[in-house]
């Protein structure tokens, strides 16, 4: 945890891709258990910021600590769970369960505690038939919960979360809203452009900034 | 601003290297008509040799020991596969990963550049390992290739140690990969050309000059002269792979230290999710 007491400090992110500046002096803390909704319409930098976060794209200004550690530190990257572009971020010819063991594998040091929490997981969130299923005859919003499970992996400190209801059903997103009420130590920054997510947030930082 | 990868230098987890290669099995597994056809065109390749070697019966060339220029050759397209595959795995991996769009997802979990270089490339070299192999045997079995002076200690040291040399230039091609995206051109033209100078498929005596010059220091020259010098002479190797060590053991370290870089650079730009 930073210094301050929270999880994630964000201070004058800035990101430009060529000339055009996407974040401008974007500054924001999440303390544990707080759900932060990332509010605007497509293409006004929601994803750039969680990109920082998860350490995948570098600031052009600004820094981004989680736990006090720089973004994209080995050390910040086992803090963070994220759940990204979901559609083209699983191994299409693996079934959704062997896809979510390799990622398991990479974060947890005992290979069964890594295959008990995938399968824990496929149990919360009632995933068993998108386990079974092969990724590439998996629907958008299959892969999604997919995503969501993947990024619940490692019981990460803090989840970012792209659009993380758009293709799912009434179902779905209630188990995905009861399972971030399932970790209530757990920093959650949220991309979204729905009414329902921003109402299930606690705060809100409206897009483009 | 943020700094991703600051210390490439740890030591792999052993189980991620195992996932990566498990994965990889695993996806390719799931091509099985790819394995038998791989198979298929190492065999014709073989066939091609041998028939070229029926055609120009005698020769006066140096062959390293080999006794007869299909001998030669077998073992070049044998080992040129495990040397490729060392050169030119990783990179073909990344640009996979690229092209799926898994490259995001993988580097945003706590894994670290040597585990991601290692782990990509293990599975390649593994299967080239397992190749080379196969035809080794059958051009024994079936095309009257002899062993009976083999030292297969040395031929074994001497593989891993090219291995680890040339995964050194792989690793530097990945990093060229993750910047460029298509630089499968480039590392395909640099292992091709690694190959030609050192005498994978003819001896290097018959190649001018200046280009011998140019393939008396290529990593994959003393693989070449190594493996053949063990196979066939039964020792002599020991030179080859000590040269082979020093390389790896310089090698390695610039090469993380590139796809350090590599991976730095390609999230500065915004590029890591883009193919």
């Amino acid at each position: 945890m930073g210094s301050n007491g929270n999880l994630l400090s964000i201070e004058g992110l800035s990101r430009r891709f060529g000339a055009k500046e996407v974040v401008r002096s974007l500054d924001l803390s999440v303390a544990p258990g707080q759900r932060v909704a990332l509010w605007g319409p497509n293409g006004s930098g929601k994803s750039t910021v969680l990109r920082c976060v998860a350490g995948t794209l570098t600031p052009s200004a600004g820094s981004v600590h989680v736990g006090g550690h720089l973004a994209g530190e080995l050390a910040a990257r086992r803090l963070v769970g994220a759940s990204l572009a979901q559609e083209r971020s699983f191994y299409l010819r693996l079934s959704g369960r062997t896809n979510l063991l390799f990622f398991a594998r990479i974060r947890y040091d005992d290979r069964r505690e890594g295959s008990r929490a995938v399968d824990g997981l496929i149990e919360e969130l009632e995933i068993a038939d998108i386990a079974a299923t092969r990724v590439d005859r998996c629907s958008t919003g299959m892969v999604q919960q997919l995503g969501i499970a993947r990024a619940l992996l490692g019981d990460p400190s803090v989840l970012l979360l792209d659009e993380p209801t758009r293709s799912l059903d009434a179902d779905a997103r209630g188990r995905l809203w009861g399972a971030l009420g399932r970790r209530p130590h757990a920093a959650a920054l949220i991309a979204t452009h729905l009414d329902e997510d921003l109402n299930l947030c606690d705060e809100r930082v409206s897009f483009p900034v | 601003m943020t700094s991703a990868f600051p210390f490439p230098f740890s030591v792999p987890r052993l189980g991620v290297i195992v996932a990566l290669v498990r994965r990889d099995y695993l996806v390719q597994r799931s091509y099985r008509l790819v394995f038998a056809l791989d198979l298929f065109y190492g065999v014709v390749n073989l066939l091609v040799f041998y028939f070229i070697s029926k055609t120009f019966d005698e020769t006066t060339a140096d062959l390293n020991g080999a006794p007869s220029y299909f001998a030669f050759a077998s073992i070049g397209i044998a080992i040129t596969i495990v040397l490729q595959a060392a050169s030119g795995g990783l990179a073909h991996r990344i640009r996979e990963e690229q092209l799926t769009g898994t490259l995001e997802a993988l580097t945003a979990q706590p894994i670290t550049v040597s585990e991601l270089a290692f782990g990509l490339a293990s599975f390649q070299f593994g299967f080239g390992m397992l190749r080379a192999a196969f035809y080794l045997l059958l051009s024994g079995l079936f095309f009257g290739v002899g062993y009976e002076n083999a030292d297969w200690v040395g031929f074994v040291t001497v593989l891993l140690a090219s291995g680890a040399a040339l995964a050194s230039i792989g690793v530097i091609l990945g990093a060229l990969v993750l910047v460029l995206k298509r630089g499968e051109i480039l590392t395909g033209a640099v292992t091709f050309a690694m190959g030609l100078v050192s005498g994978a498929f003819f001896p290097v005596a018959v190649l001018p000059s200046w280009l011998q010059a140019i393939g008396s220091i290529m990593p994959t020259r003393f693989a070449y002269d190594g493996l053949r010098s063990a196979i066939f002479e039964g020792g002599g190797w020991g030179g080859d792979a000590l040269a082979l060590i020093v390389f790896a053991v310089i090698g390695l370290p610039i090469g993380v230290l590139c796809f350090n870089r590599g991976l730095l650079q390609s999230r500065r730009a915004g590029t890591i999710s883009q193919y």
